[in-house]
Parts: C-alpha cells; sequence; structure tokens
C-alpha cells in the first residue's frame, strides 16, 4: 500500500466525525408543541385529566383523600376512621383541627390545584395560537375556563387569598420576577376572576342536551357560578341563576337516590358535573385512592381480603341527624353488623361484609363503594376501582335555589319539598334552618359540609358542639404550606392563628 | 494462561474448522531476521523496543510480546537495538536469521507497558495516578465480574457488591462525586465504551487499568469524571505455529453468609403478648421464615481457551460457561460467553486485528433490589420473610400456609417466590476492529471502531391463586391474584464508537517527546417495547401474548438515540528520565446537551520527578525507586437523561369523558419546566504522589493525596408549585461536591529461596466527601423507606451526600412519671401521649413537640475508610493467596427493622430479649415490646464497620514430571472460598448496600451476602 493511500483513509476518517449536525439529534419520542398539530385539544383533554390528581402525599391533590379530609373529615359528617394511629398525621389533625403549617395534605392540595392551574393556563396558551374554528376555539377555552373557575373556587374556599396566576411563566425566571407567581391576591379579585371565567364559560357553552356527554356545558357553568355567588351572598344571582337551570329543562331528580352513586348513575338526569371516570389502555383510570382509601378496612379477627383503609367513618352526630324514615340514611352509610349475630352486611351488589370482630370500624362511606362484580372496570380485582364523583348534581341545585328565594323572597318551598319527598320525607317548613338541614343530609360525604357550615358562619358553633377544636378566625383556612412560603422568600403570608 | 508453562503442539493438530479462521498472511523481503527482545531484569520480553538498521532510516519496533522481524539486504551489517531506560545495544547481522537480544537496564524502573487512553505508555512514563491489576488476580476469584474480584485490590476504589446473582457491582472511584447525573465508572474494553462489564469473561482479561485522576481520565473529558477501567482482553502469542489449550474449572456451592436470627413461635408469641396484650391462640407452626426460602446453591464455571499465532498471526479463542444458582429458591443465573481475538500483521507498517465476543445471559427469578439494571423482581419475598408470623407453616399438605389472614398485611414469602417467574435474557455482541499503520518510526495511525449490540429480552409471568382453599390451607387474607399476567419487555440498544488518532513520537538527545492527536465519535441508539395481557395459561410453553386476552393488553414503547463527538490530544515530554510532563486537552460535544453549552473543553496537566535519577541518588542504594508527582485536571459527567433541558408533552393523560364502561378520550399536559441553560458536572481534582521501592523493591508502596470537587453538579432545586411544574422541581447545576482523599498502598515481596516465596500488600483509603455549596438548592431529602418513617437522609451542605437525617433517642421512659416530667424550657410535655417502655427522643428546637424539624445528622452510608490486605505464599507445588477487605466509619440504616409496622409482623430474636420490660430488663436503648410504627431515629443506625476475608485459595501443581507423564503442560487443583467469614457489628445481613448517592447504605430488602466454597482444576495443554 503506498503511503499517499494510506493518508487518503487517515484524511476521510478524521474528516467523518467532525460534521456539526451530527450532534443534532432530536429528542426521540417526546412531542414537543412543534411537532402535533392537535396539541391544543390534547391538551384540553389533559387538563380535565389534572381533575384526577390523588397523589397526596407526593405531587398533588385535587380530588383524592387530601381533598376528602380538607371536606368530609374535617367537617361534623365523617370521622378519620380506620385505625387510631394510622394517618394521624396529616389527616387526624385535620379532623381535630391541630394541623400545622407543615400538614402535607395541606401542601399536596396546594400544588395539585396549581398543577392543573399550570396544564390549563398551557392549555389557553395552546389554543390561542391553535388554527381551529372560531366556534370551537371559544368552546374549548370555555371548557378550561370552567375548570379554573372550579380550581380557584376551591383554593379560594381552602386557602383564602390565593397566588392568581392566568398565564404561563416562559422559564423559571420569568416565575421568580413576576411577583404573580408568589404573592397571594385578595380573595374577593380572585371571586371575580372566578365569575368571570365561569360567566365566559356560561355565556360560550352549548346546552347538556347539545353537547358531548361529560364535558363542561352552560347548565355546569351557571350552576357553579350560582354557588360562588352563594358564598359571595348574592342571593338575586343566586335566584336567577337557579333558575335558569330548573327551567332549562335539562336535569330531573332520579327516583331512587342509591343509585346516583353506582355506575348506573353516572352522567344520569341529575348529574350537573361530575368527575369522570373509567379506563385507559385496558387499566383503570380514575382518582388516586379515592375509594381505597374509604374502603371497608379489616381488623380483629381478620380472615378476610377486605376492601380498603377504612378512612373517613360516617359519624355518629351524622347518624343521628337523618329523620325516620330517610331512605338516604341506608344508601350513604355501610353499617357494620355488630349484632352479635355474625350475619354481616349484605351490600346491594350482595358482597357480604363480615360482622365487627373483623372489621376496624362501624361505619363507612356508601358512596366511595364500587362493586367487582356488578359494576364494569378494567382491572375488577384492583381495590382502588374507580369512582365517578357528583360535584354538582340537581338536588344542590334545588336547595341553592330554595335558600335564594329564601333570602329574596321566592318559592322556597316547591324546590326544598322536592328533595325531601324524593327522600321518602313529607313536606317540611320553608325556614333557613330546614333548608340547611337539608344540604348537609342529601349532600353527605359528598364534600360539601365542611365549606357550608363557614359559609353559614356557624362553623365554630357546630363543630366545637361535636368535640372538634376548631378555633375561630383560623380553621376555616388552612394553613398555606410552609414549604412554599420558604421557596418564596417569604414573600407567601400565613393565614391568621398558624404561625 | 500467564505466567504458566505451555508445552506447545505442532499446528498440525489443530483441528481443521480453527485453520479456517486463521487468515494466511504472505511475507515480504528476501533475508529476514527475526527474535524476541527481553529485559535483562525482568527477564520478560519487551515491547516497543526501537530496532533500527544502522546507517540507514529503516526500521521497526517489537511487538507487545518482544517479537519482531526486520527484512535485511545484503549491504546490512548491523543492527542497532534501543528502549528508553536501557542501554542500546548493537548487535552484527553475520547471515543469522534470529538474533534474540537481553538488552541490559540503565537503573530499575518501571518499563511495564500499560494502556492508557488512546495509546500505551510504559509504567514510569506516566505522571497521573493509575494502577493496574493483573487479570490472573482478577479471574482465580468464583464471582461474575472482574470488578467484583477487584475489591480490597487497589487504594482509591470502592467496590460494593452484592449477592444477587447476575448484578455487577456498584463502583466508586475516589469518592461520590454526583447525586443526579449517572454514578456509573466508565470501563473501555479494547476501544468500546460502556458502563456494564458482565458480558466480559473475567479469564479472557489480561489487565485493567484504574485511571484514578483528573490527568489519567481526563483523555475521556467528559466521560471521566466517575473514573475509567480500562480492559484489555487476551491476545494470541507468536508460539511459532504451536497451539496453548488452557482449561479452568471450579465447582462449588454458595450460602447465606449471615442470616438474621428470627424470634421462634414461642418468643414471638410471648412478644406479641408482651406488646399488644392479648394472647394469641391460633396456628401452632413454627417456621424460620429465611430458611424456607434459602437453600445451598450450586456454582460452577468453565472456561477454555486456545491460542497462539506465528509471526504473521495471532488468535486467541475462548469459551465459557458460568452458572450461579442463587441462594433463594428458583433464582439461577447462566452466562455463555463466546471470543474470537484476532492479530494480522499485513506488512512491516500495517497490522489489523478483530475483538469479537458474545455472551448470553439468562437471570431467572432474581431480586431487583439495584438501580443498576433491570434483573426483575419477585416480590416482596425478602421482606415478607422478615415480617412474616413463624407460627405459620409454609404449607400444610399441597397448600401454602395463610400469613396474610393471620396478619393482614404480609403475604406467604414461598407463594412470593413460588408463583412470580421472570426470566431475564441478555444476549450482546461486543467488539471491534483495528487498524495500526507505522509509515516511518516517529509516527503511527491508529483507527479503531468498536460496536456494542445487546438484546435484553425479560419476561415476567404471574399465576392466578385465590385466597380460598384451593390455594391456602384456609381460606381468606388479602394474597391473592386474581387473573394470571404475562408481561414481556424487549430493549434492543446498538453503539458504535470510531477512534482515529496519530501518534508522533520523537528523540531529540536527552529529550524524548511523545504526542498524540485524534477524534472521536459515538452514536448510542436504543428502542423498547413492552407488552402485557392477562388470562395466559399457567404451562410455561403458552406464555405468549397471544395466547392472553387480548382485552386486557397494556401496551407502551419509545427510544432514544445520543451522539457525542470528540478531540482529543495529548504531549508528553520527558528530559533525561528525570522530569516528566503529560498534558491532555479533550473537546467534547454532546447531543445531550443545548445547542449552546453542547462543547466542553476538558484539559489536564501532570508532572513527576524521578529523584532517583539524579546524580545526587546515584550513590545510594537505598531507593531503587523514589518518584513525586503532582496532577491537576478537569473531567465531565454528561450521564442525564436525553430531554433533561427540553419542554415535552406528556401524551396519554387521558380522560374517560363518557362515563366508566367506555374508553377514555388521549390527552397531553405540559407540566414540566425545564433549565434550557442546564450544562454537564465538571470535577477539578488535583493530585500529590510519591513512590518509592526499597530494599531492591522488596518493599514498594505508594502514597496519594487528591482533592476532588464538582462545581456545577446537577441537582433538583425545588420550585415553588403555582409556577406549574407537576413535581415542583426543576433539575439544575447548582450544587458543589468535594471529595478529599489519601490512599496509601504497601507491597512487600520476598523470594527466599527457589520455589519459596511470599508477598504481602496492604492498601487503605481515606475519603471525606461533602456538599460545600448547594447554590440556590434546597436540602434533598431522600431514602424514602415509607411506613411510619417517611425520608431518613438528607444532603445538605458540609455533610457527605445522603447523610441520615433522623431524631435522637435520649433514651427510654422509665415510668410513666418520667414522661410528665419530660419537658422544654417553656413547661410542656414534649411527649405527652408516650407510656413507659417508649422511646425519648431529643426536642431540638425545644419547641415542646417532636417532629422533623427536630432531627439532627446521624451519621453517613460513606466510609471514612476503605481498605485491603492481600498475602501470597508459594511453597515448592502448594501456593496460597488471601485478600482482605474492610469498611471502616460507616454507618447502617437498619430499614427492615423500620418497616415493621404490624403487630402482628415477626420480631428479631435479640430483641425479644433486650426489649425494655420494666425493672426486669430497665433498657435505656431498646424500647417495650411494641407494635412497630417507630418514627425514624438513630436507634436504625448501626455501624457499618466489616473486615471480611473476601478470598482464600490453597493451590497445588503437579510437579513437572508427573505433569509430563500426563502428557500436560501444567495442572493445578485448588480449593477457593469466597466470602468465607465477615467481621460485623451490624446486626443486619450485610452492611455493603448499593444504591443511588441519595438513598444508600439501608438495608430493606437485601440480597444476602453469599459465601462460596469451590474446588477448581486449571490445566494448560
Amino acid at each position: 500500500m503506498k503511503i499517499q493511500n494510506i493518508s487518503h483513509i487517515v484524511l476521510l476518517a478524521l474528516m467523518a466525525s467532525c460534521s456539526e449536525s451530527f450532534l443534532d439529534v432530536p429528542i426521540q419520542g417526546g412531542a414537543t408543541t412543534e411537532s402535533d398539530p392537535d396539541l391544543a385539544q390534547k391538551l384540553v383533554t389533559g387538563s380535565y385529566h389534572s381533575l384526577l390528581q390523588g397523589d397526596s402525599w407526593g405531587s398533588g391533590d385535587v380530588h383524592g383523600f387530601a381533598f376528602i379530609s380538607v371536606t368530609n373529615i374535617a367537617s361534623d359528617d365523617a370521622d378519620k376512621g380506620s385505625t387510631p394511629d394510622d394517618q394521624k398525621v396529616p389527616v387526624g389533625d385535620i379532623d381535630d383541627f391541630t394541623l400545622t403549617p407543615t400538614n402535607k395534605f395541606a401542601e399536596t392540595l396546594w400544588s395539585g390545584h396549581y398543577n392543573a392551574i399550570g396544564t390549563i393556563n398551557q392549555a389557553l396558551l395552546a389554543l390561542s395560537t391553535a388554527s381551529i374554528d372560531n366556534r370551537t376555539k371559544k368552546q374549548l377555552m370555555a371548557e378550561v375556563k370552567f375548570l379554573r373557575g372550579y380550581l380557584y373556587f376551591n383554593l379560594v374556599r381552602m386557602f383564602g387569598d390565593v397566588p392568581l396566576i392566568l398565564r404561563v411563566p416562559r422559564d423559571q425566571k420569568d416565575a421568580n420576577s413576576d411577583p404573580a407567581f408568589q404573592t397571594r391576591m385578595s380573595k374577593l379579585i380572585v371571586y371575580d376572576t372566578i365569575a368571570a371565567d365561569l360567566q365566559y364559560a356560561a355565556d360560550n357553552l352549548p346546552l347538556r342536551s347539545a353537547y358531548p356527554m361529560g364535558h363542561a356545558n352552560k347548565g355546569a357553568a351557571q350552576s357553579l357560578l350560582a354557588k360562588v355567588y352563594m358564598y359571595r351572598g348574592n342571593w338575586q344571582r343566586v335566584y336567577e341563576l337557579t333558575q335558569e337551570v330548573i327551567q332549562s329543562g335539562q336535569y330531573r331528580l332520579v327516583d331512587d337516590y342509591s343509585w346516583l352513586w353506582r355506575q348506573k348513575g353516572d352522567n344520569c338526569a341529575e348529574s350537573i358535573f361530575e368527575v369522570q371516570t373509567g379506563s385507559y389502555n385496558n387499566a383503570n383510570l380514575g382518582v388516586n385512592l379515592y375509594t381505597v382509601c374509604q374502603g371497608v378496612r379489616v381488623g380483629g379477627l381478620g380472615g378476610w381480603n377486605d376492601l380498603g383503609w377504612g378512612f373517613c367513618n360516617p359519624s355518629a352526630d351524622l347518624i343521628n341527624a337523618y329523620e325516620q324514615g330517610d331512605k338516604r340514611k341506608e344508601a350513604t352509610i355501610i353499617f357494620i353488623d355488630n349484632s352479635g349475630t355474625h350475619k354481616g352486611t349484605v351490600l346491594w351488589d350482595g358482597f357480604r361484609i363480615p360482622s365487627k370482630d373483623s372489621v376496624q370500624n362501624l361505619y363507612y362511606n356508601y358512596k366511595a363503594y364500587t362493586s367487582a362484580t356488578k359494576e364494569e372496570f378494567a382491572e375488577p380485582n384492583d381495590k382502588d376501582r374507580p369512582k365517578n364523583i357528583k360535584i354538582l348534581r340537581f338536588a344542590d341545585v334545588l336547595l341553592m335555589n330554595a335558600e335564594a328565594a329564601y333570602h329574596v323572597g321566592g318559592d322556597v318551598s316547591t324546590p326544598l319539598n322536592m328533595v325531601r319527598n324524593r327522600a321518602g320525607l313529607p313536606d317540611a317548613a320553608p325556614t333557613l334552618e330546614n333548608i340547611w338541614k337539608e344540604r348537609r343530609i342529601e349532600l353527605a360525604m359528598e364534600h360539601d359540609r365542611f365549606w357550608d357550615l363557614v359559609r353559614q358562619g356557624r362553623a365554630a358553633q357546630v363543630l366545637n358542639a361535636v368535640g372538634k377544636n376548631f378555633v375561630q378566625g383560623t380553621h376555616e383556612l388552612l394553613p398555606i404550606p410552609n414549604s412554599q412560603i420558604q421557596l418564596s422568600g417569604g414573600k407567601l403570608t400565613q393565614n391568621n392563628g398558624y404561625n | 494462561m500467564q505466567g504458566q508453562k505451555h508445552t506447545q503442539l505442532p499446528l498440525k493438530y489443530l483441528p481443521p474448522f480453527l485453520l479456517l479462521l486463521i487468515v494466511a498472511t504472505t511475507s515480504f523481503g528476501q533475508t529476514m531476521v527475526k527474535g524476541t527482545v527481553k529485559a535483562s531484569d525482568t527477564g520478560e520480553s519487551l515491547p516497543g523496543v526501537n530496532i533500527i538498521v544502522k546507517g540507514t532510516s529503516r526500521g521497526t519496533v517489537t511487538d507487545l510480546d518482544g517479537k519482531y522481524q526486520i527484512d535485511i539486504g545484503p549491504s546490512d551489517k548491523t543492527l542497532l537495538f534501543s528502549f528508553v531506560g536501557y542501554t542500546d545495544q548493537e548487535v552484527e547481522v553475520n547471515g543469522k536469521s534470529i538474533i534474540d537480544v537481553v538488552l541490559q537496564v540503565k537503573s530499575t524502573a518501571l518499563d511495564e507497558i500499560v494502556v492508557v487512553g488512546y495509546g500505551v505508555q510504559r509504567r514510569k512514563d506516566i505522571t497521573g495516578a493509575n494502577i493496574q491489576v493483573k487479570g490472573t488476580e482478577l479471574s482465580k476469584q468464583p464471582v461474575l465480574t472482574a470488578t467484583q474480584a477487584l475489591q480490597g485490590k487497589v487504594s482509591g476504589v470502592q467496590i460494593i457488591s452484592s449477592g444477587n446473582p447476575g448484578t455487577s457491582p456498584q463502583i466508586r472511584i475516589r469518592g461520590t462525586g454526583t447525586m443526579l447525573g449517572g454514578t456509573h465508572v466508565l470501563y473501555v474494553v479494547d476501544g468500546v465504551l460502556t458502563d456494564d462489564i458482565a458480558n466480559v469473561n473475567s479469564a479472557d482479561i489480561v489487565d485493567m487499568n484504574i485511571l484514578k485522576d483528573a490527568s489519567s481520565s481526563a483523555i475521556y473529558g467528559s466521560r471521566g469524571a466517575n473514573g475509567v477501567i480500562i480492559i484489555t482482553t487476551k491476545k494470541g502469542a507468536n508460539t511459532e505455529g504451536d497451539l496453548n489449550i488452557n482449561y479452568n474449572s471450579n465447582l462449588g456451592f454458595r450460602q447465606a453468609a449471615n442470616l438474621v436470627d428470627m424470634a421462634n413461635a414461642a418468643e414471638y408469641k410471648n412478644y406479641y403478648q408482651a406488646a399488644t396484650g392479648t394472647a394469641i391462640t391460633g396456628p401452632t407452626a413454627d417456621t424460620d421464615w429465611y430458611r424456607t426460602i434459602l437453600r445451598n446453591a450450586l456454582e460452577q464455571n468453565h472456561n477454555l481457551s486456545i491460542s497462539g499465532g506465528s509471526e504473521k498471526t495471532k488468535y486467541y479463542f475462548s469459551g465459557s460457561y458460568l452458572y450461579d444458582q442463587g441462594i433463594v429458591l428458583h433464582n439461577t443465573f447462566k452466562r455463555l460467553t463466546l471470543r474470537s481475538n484476532l492479530d494480522f500483521k499485513l506488512s512491516d507498517y500495517i497490522s489489523t486485528g478483530i475483538q469479537s465476543s458474545f455472551a448470553n445471559a439468562i437471570n431467572e427469578n432474581g431480586f431487583n433490589n439495584l438501580d443498576i439494571d433491570e434483573n426483575g423482581n419477585i416480590g416482596s419475598a425478602f421482606n415478607d420473610a422478615y415480617r412474616a408470623a413463624p407460627i405459620i407453616a409454609p404449607r400444610v399438605g399441597d397448600k401454602y400456609g395463610n400469613v396474610s389472614a393471620f396478619n393482614g398485611q404480609v403475604g406467604n414469602p414461598l407463594l412470593d417466590i413460588e408463583n412470580n417467574k421472570v426470566k431475564v435474557a441478555a444476549n450482546r455482541l461486543q467488539g471491534g476492529g483495528f487498524l495500526d499503520i507505522k509509515p516511518f518510526p516517529f509516527i503511527s495511525f491508529h483507527s479503531n471502531i468498536g460496536v456494542d449490540l445487546a438484546f435484553r429480552q425479560s419476561r415476567q409471568y404471574n399465576y392466578k391463586f385465590l385466597n380460598d382453599e384451593t390455594t391456602f390451607d384456609i381460606a381468606g387474607g388479602n394474597q391473592l391474584n386474581s387473573a394470571s399476567n404475562l408481561a414481556n419487555k424487549n430493549v434492543i440498544n446498538f453503539k458504535w464508537v470510531w477512534d482515529n488518532y496519530f501518534t508522533l513520537s520523537k528523540q531529540f538527545g536527552k529529550h524524548d517527546l511523545k504526542l498524540m492527536v485524534g477524534t472521536t465519535a459515538e452514536k448510542f441508539q436504543e428502542n423498547w417495547i413492552y407488552g402485557t395481557r392477562k388470562d395466559v395459561p399457567a404451562d410455561p410453553n403458552l406464555w405468549y401474548l397471544y395466547n392472553g386476552s387480548a382485552s386486557s393488553s397494556k401496551n407502551d414503547g419509545k427510544g432514544d438515540i445520543w451522539t457525542r463527538n470528540s478531540y482529543m490530544s495529548r504531549l508528553n515530554y520527558n528530559f533525561d528520565d528525570r522530569y516528566l510532563l503529560t498534558a491532555t486537552v479533550r473537546r467534547d460535544g454532546s447531543s445531550r446537551f443545548p445547542k449552546k453549552n453542547r462543547w466542553g473543553t476538558f484539559p489536564s496537566i501532570g508532572l513527576a520527578w524521578n529523584v532517583t535519577k539524579e546524580r545526587f541518588m546515584q550513590g545510594q542504594n537505598l531507593f531503587k525507586i523514589l518518584r513525586l508527582r503532582t496532577s491537576w485536571g478537569v473531567v465531565g459527567n454528561d450521564q442525564i437523561s436525553t430531554d433533561a433541558f427540553t419542554t415535552t408533552v406528556i401524551p396519554n393523560l387521558a380522560y374517560p369523558f363518557s362515563g366508566s364502561v367506555s374508553g377514555a378520550t388521549n390527552g397531553s399536559q405540559i407540566n414540566q419546566i425545564k433549565d434550557p441553560n442546564i450544562k454537564w458536572e465538571s470535577t477539578s481534582e488535583y493530585d500529590f504522589g510519591l513512590e518509592f521501592g526499597v530494599l531492591e523493591n522488596q518493599l514498594s508502596g505508594e502514597i496519594n493525596y487528591y482533592n476532588k470537587e464538582v462545581d456545577n453538579a446537577l441537582i433538583n432545586v425545588n420550585i415553588p408549585s403555582t409556577v406549574g411544574d407537576a413535581d415542583h422541581v426543576i433539575l439544575t447545576n447548582a450544587t458543589s461536591i468535594q471529595n478529599t482523599g489519601i490512599e496509601l498502598m504497601l507491597s512487600w515481596k520476598k523470594s527466599i529461596s527457589k520455589g519459596m516465596s511470599y508477598s504481602v500488600g496492604a492498601n487503605i483509603t481515606l475519603n471525606e466527601n461533602k456538599v460545600v455549596g448547594l447554590n440556590g438548592g434546597e436540602p434533598i431529602w431522600g431514602g424514602n423507606i415509607g411506613a411510619a418513617q417517611g425520608f431518613t437522609t438528607l444532603t445538605d451542605n458540609n455533610h457527605p451526600i445522603g447523610s441520615f437525617y433522623v431524631l435522637k433517642v435520649l433514651g427510654v421512659f422509665q415510668t410513666d412519671e418520667e414522661v410528665l416530667n419530660y419537658k422544654s424550657s417553656g413547661g410542656s410535655v414534649i411527649q405527652p401521649t408516650a407510656k413507659a417502655g417508649e422511646f425519648r427522643y431529643w426536642d431540638k428546637n425545644d419547641d415542646g413537640k417532636i417532629d422533623d424539624s427536630d432531627r439532627y445528622f446521624a451519621g453517613s452510608y460513606q466510609p471514612k475508610a476503605y481498605l485491603g490486605i492481600n498475602g501470597t505464599v508459594n511453597y515448592y507445588q502448594w501456593d496460597f493467596s488471601i485478600d482482605i477487605y474492610g469498611n471502616l466509619g460507616n454507618d447502617v440504616y437498619n430499614g427492615k427493622r423500620a418497616v415493621r409496622i404490624n403487630g402482628k409482623d415477626n420480631i428479631e430474636k435479640e430483641l425479644v430479649y433486650n426489649r425494655w420490660n420494666g425493672s426486669q430488663n430497665p433498657s435505656q436503648s431498646q424500647p417495650r415490646a411494641n407494635t412497630g410504627n417507630l418514627l425514624a431515629s438513630d436507634y436504625f443506625i448501626e455501624s457499618g464497620t466489616f473486615f471480611r476475608i473476601n478470598n482464600l485459595t490453597v493451590g497445588y501443581t503437579l510437579p513437572e514430571l508427573l505433569s509430563r507423564k500426563l502428557r500436560v503442560s501444567s495442572l493445578r487443583f485448588y480449593l477457593t472460598s469466597q466470602n468465607l467469614f465477615t467481621f460485623k457489628k451490624y446486626s443486619g445481613f450485610t452492611a455493603e448496600l448499593p444504591g443511588n448517592p441519595l438513598n444508600s447504605g439501608i438495608e430493606l430488602s437485601t440480597y444476602p451476602t453469599t459465601r462460596t466454597v469451590a474446588l477448581g482444576v486449571n490445566l494448560n495443554f
């Protein structure tokens, strides 16, 4: 071989590895905003997905165990349940109002809601530039604004003043320099934004019958807006909006109350907005831990494959609040057989729960029960089977309408008694006390009671009466998570009484 | 083969098929002179000796075996042999065709040839801290990888091994220098860059060169930060056509080296009653669950190699089979390797070669307690064996004892193992080809292409079984699998690397210069696919997705591609063998980083002074070697995921709009904020070293000091939740980590008479690791072990990475009165709900309650020192060797005790007897009988200091007279034992616990360390 030939080979070899484009390797499998034209639409669906967050000890919670804790367990409707030691921190602290700014569930509720708001803001950003027809675009924007309004409504009810984030930060530096990301906005302004988002949704979304199932629609937006005004004490608007929903002809009470929490009650005529669950990729898709954390727990002698962890037990106070003959009692509460006859408890699908000897607690939430045999699931053997969560239903609207009518001078009795009669109860007098009581029983274990008590201004009175350490002026709100105050460099302030 | 005698069989005995594999070469020239050059001091052949025909510019150099050949014209009279460190020698040709030369050493020196990055160097020319370990020292141990055999052999190299068959040990060179970047050491196997050498048969290894300091490893630039180990596999030698055959085999058994004694049935019942106040009236078995799932396991290893060659062609073929049964029932590992290394000398100035290897490894029912590789996981058997009540029988007739029906939480460990089948089959082709061109004596060009193709197929099958009376002796409990499940995952990796470089060397008087310049490019591609279905029948012949229910299908798949491109150069300058300088620069480009940070430059410089070469040292006889060296360099770590800096869309975040029964609509989220300015971690390191050899080099040693600082280590920085990042952290370069240490190695070798010699070696490394600058980063929690404890480690400034951060136990409350008297300075009772016999914790912040803010830094898994002691004795036909390894000053978190969260869980025997028991045993260190759920505290931290006899071998070689009668060249029998005995304080299985930097040293469900005793034979023809 000649020297020249060799040097040719050598030069070739050296050249071959010198090109800069050799290092321009696109990321494999990770779509970017440029590479997927359908992205805006998918981001809207992804925004709904964020309602399913239930990572209560981790990245964030919207409707999971933390949500159950601060709504049901904190109220007089339910006790922590399970074994006395299990989740004493953070759930026991929420139940007893001994919670501190490091409470993990308060922290994940904060982060879960802001995670969801972040994905919604990303969707709105993508929608603003997406090449889709104007009508569809407005409807999609209206849907995610509905979700954003709902999430902020939860946030102000949990934390009071909160940072109001309505845009996507360009990067971390942008988020650090814009004070909006780390300072609390007056809840009055937050409420105005909620109302604006929901009004946009009500104006741009079709009625339920004219829009695909499961999506936010006009009735949902109006009902939620009515609820927001109820918390603001604007009874005139509550009355108008609930009247409009009632008269829309889209909704009615279903005959059997107990059906509402079975699969056949999903998206039924009474349903206005619910968190949808089901399956994806042949796997269950629902709110992580929602059913398993409330499932009947083995105890005592054991010996059976139990249903869950046994949290969120209906309280004796709730049980005592039911009137004689109220059909809703047996539909809301699983009563464990403590008679000594060892008959056990047979549930609607035929499943038999052993008697108290083998069960941890006496009462469980029937509204969180799923049937492995009579309902359809992608993975029926998974204990944490998905369950739809009713956020708004027609009975709630009727009771809001009754309460508004009480204040503005309308017909209280018709809506109030519609709810009572369905439960097998006779008419009741149109008093505020009766309306409030009806709200408690009708919406028991449905995440309404605690905030309702705060709204009614009698949380301290009611909760102290059942022996809770509720302190007026503090425990209406959760503590702002300590970690977030630290990360903000002190720009976030703590709620009263938690310092 | 090395160090052993061979008789050479004539080539005619070569089987025909081997002949086919050997490419015949033609020779050039008219008269040819050939021969071997050896060194006077060692008697071994000398590679790289310059041979010039005197009065011409024609010449050659000796090959790695010291052999040469040169064409001689009729007018050529004299050959000149020269080699640095040796006296030049002239030899008259006088018509001879074979000229063997012994070069006289100028003085004793380290003239061994050492493979360095992109070239070779003589040991004495090296200015950095790097150490060579011979393959013969590694392959004699009955372990899977050469890395594991390296444990205790070399200072500065910490090897953390596991008893889990088929897993590679973790290796940390000079401390932990990263938190989140990859921690893999870089292996270079015959030029192929890899982070795993489980496919390499230790018997094929000539030597391993460990590049410890930045001056040595900076030539690998962005890959060098975790240290580099260069592995050279065996090549054929010029046997003049004869054949060498070596057969080496061992057969032995393994068992768990240390077990934890659990309470027996009576002790368990006693403890339970003490803890709960209720007596157990129930099952009456007495089971030792560890003994139920463990066994004495078989181990065997066979190696066969055939090598040889001629002037032009050299070959080395080998095959090996390793079978490792695993001490847990049904756990096996099998590996077959094949290798073919061929070298051809095409002409005087062109040579080429091909190395190729194939490995097939099958791991069945392994445990994945390492994050290094995917070995499958057969459930929670270890954890269950620790917790399962001893009063339940493993089996009752043909049914399982129902552990979970009794306990409620833990399953039957035997059923865990028997009802899950995991098989991982890995096939790997690795090799390369090179071309060496040396047109002139002072210049050479080297081109090397390496390829690495790996297929890994995993299959997991979970049997269907219900919690009824067909499976268990009694129905009930929650251990069940109501539908069988089959999961398959196939991964294909392909990587190539192409190195091209020139080496120029020139001598001017006392100045010796060597320059290397070159480029390298690398590309990696990965593709994986995963699928699973339920309701696949139990017959293993039907374990294909095809037989499962299609309506339960799940699948997924993804891939990765990255590239690197680099330029490197190295200058060696040697003045009179007294002053030496090595300078390297590497410029690295990586596709894993954003364009503006893509390129990094990694320089290094090393200086050495051979004091013994100075005139003023000439009169002395004490020091044969005295050498000072120092170096500085920068190396990088680019092991981050490919998409670490680009915002991507997360797909498949679906929403089931139409309710429960039907499927969901696909959705996506953008929920990650990324740092677009991310760059690689770079480590700058200083190194000072002293090497010496005294008493005729019988005593030699080395002492090193190093200081490594990682300035922009990658860390997840917490960001406010309001920003819209789902995990609330952003990966960015925001911390500094420092490792400083001292390494000491000493070796004493003595030859008493012919046939009688011994040697003793010892090495120790003291390393201090600390985080020195969390630049804006929050301290990082790690070691989450769940249960009531949560996180157990914290990484913060001025503490080692992953330090244990827990509550401090001050003592045990002896009476309820003591509880009420334990108050903060504010007067509040600190532990109002505590009872006598429970722990009294330190209220660090004196706020009257015990919470996470009372935790303190309670120790670290990182050893303050680790050491090795090695000894050999040769007494005529007998040989004996011992290797001892130890760790000092490290702590272990006894995590398995911490996850005892149920009153019906079993308890360690020791704790039954040592527990606080009122006035009978007023312990201040052990709590009363309890039902678990203890808080994370220093009660769980134990000393991890241990010393272990890693290997003990006794061999007997047949006398030559006898072996000749048997027509073999040599025959040796040996008895070897791995991990024969461990001296440790720790109460658990092992203090040697691999894990990632933030979560190491926590014993949860660890594969027990094994002890091996094996009998072996080594046969040479």
